[in-house]
């Protein structure tokens, strides 16, 4: 049986030739533009790098203090989890796990696949759960809102700034720098590169 | 949420947040939380109504601006979190007993359901529907 080569765009189903991309070039679909394949430097030695930078950050951006305020006599600092925990006290159990979700564990877990899928690429080590880790990875992309937590905390910021006196604590310059990292992060893992990757690597 | 300052609670709305905000002067934050908590998802919810009638009633032409549609409706639903966010941190650091403390409301369940159950619905939207029914 002759091999069929071809790839279907995810957006649009159109059958398309696969391309193979220069550094710098990015492939978009003819007919619905979506952007399909957009070659990064060293795609596989970045990500290994830049998760193993996150998953060290994780640990300071979530157990040291954000944010402290002082308000008439009385100071309190705010870490990552006291507003689960706050929201938990409250029985707002939704919200909390909301939170708790989107803030805390899909970060964290957004982290530990990229590393575990970019050691066993780096070191050329097959397993055979590099396709389920990959498939997870993307689908909890979208989950994993800390830039959204950012803005959240700027306007928290905003509010009580005119009644209380606010201080930044290490865990928010932690955060910040969890936060580039997980951007670039996102940026370097060329999910075409990876798929191929793991094909070979089965064989 | 329900802000206690001095012993005086009084519950806040989202209109209310943002009224308050352009009257203290931040028009620039007052605006993006009008955009990230009303405009997002009032105009989210619409946008998929929109392309769910397209989808049915079988509409010929623009499939390319039907999917940019669609594009933004999956990328900007995460950013109606910020409300949810901040409603969390300020529970946390403004604790102070009876001094001054912010309790969630139940509109914050409410409307975090709106949030999560539109992106839900945004991801299970296939966008290839719109293509298959162009002739």
């Amino acid at each position: 049986m002759t091999k069929i080569n071809f790839i279907a765009c995810p957006e649009c189903d159109l059958l398309l030739n696969p391309a193979r991309p220069l550094l710098g070039e990015k492939v978009h679909c003819p007919r619905c533009g979506y952007l399909l394949q957009r070659p990064r430097k060293q795609s596989i030695e970045r990500t290994f790098a830049l998760s193993i930078a996150g998953f060290i950050l994780i640990f300071p951006a979530n157990l040291m203090p954000l944010i402290g305020i002082k308000m008439l006599g009385n100071s309190k600092d705010g870490t990552l989890w006291s507003g689960v925990i706050s929201l938990f006290e409250e029985h707002m159990w939704g919200i909390a796990i909301l939170v708790f979700l989107s803030s805390i564990l899909f970060p964290l877990l957004n982290i530990i696949l990229s590393l575990l899928i970019s050691t066993s690429l780096f070191f050329n080590k097959p397993n055979r759960y590099l396709a389920n880790w990959m498939r997870l990875l993307q689908h909890m992309d979208e989950w994993a809102m800390l830039e959204v937590y950012m803005l959240g905390m700027i306007v928290a910021c905003v509010k009580l700034a005119s009644t209380s006196e606010l201080k930044f604590g290490f865990g928010l310059y932690a955060f910040v720098a969890l936060l580039i990292i997980t951007g670039m992060l996102a940026s370097s893992l060329d999910k075409v590169l990876f798929w191929r990757y793991i094909n070979q690597l089965k064989k | 949420m329900t802000i206690t300052s001095l012993g005086v609670g009084e519950p806040h709305t989202i209109v209310g947040g943002i009224l308050s905000l352009i009257h203290a002067g931040m028009v620039p934050i007052a605006m993006l939380v009008l955009v990230a908590s009303i405009l997002v998802p009032l105009l989210k919810l619409l946008g998929i109504s929109l392309l769910l009638l397209n989808v049915h009633y079988r509409w010929q032409g623009h499939a390319k601006k039907w999917t940019v549609l669609y594009r933004i409706i999956a990328f900007v639903g995460r950013w109606s979190m910020l409300d949810i966010f901040m409603i969390s941190i300020l529970v946390a650091l403004v604790d102070m007993g009876r001094v001054a403390q912010v309790i969630a409301g139940p509109a914050a369940t409410a409307f975090a359901a709106v949030v999560v159950l539109t992106m839900f619905a945004a991801k299970n939207f296939d966008p290839r529907l719109i293509w298959d029914n162009q002739r």
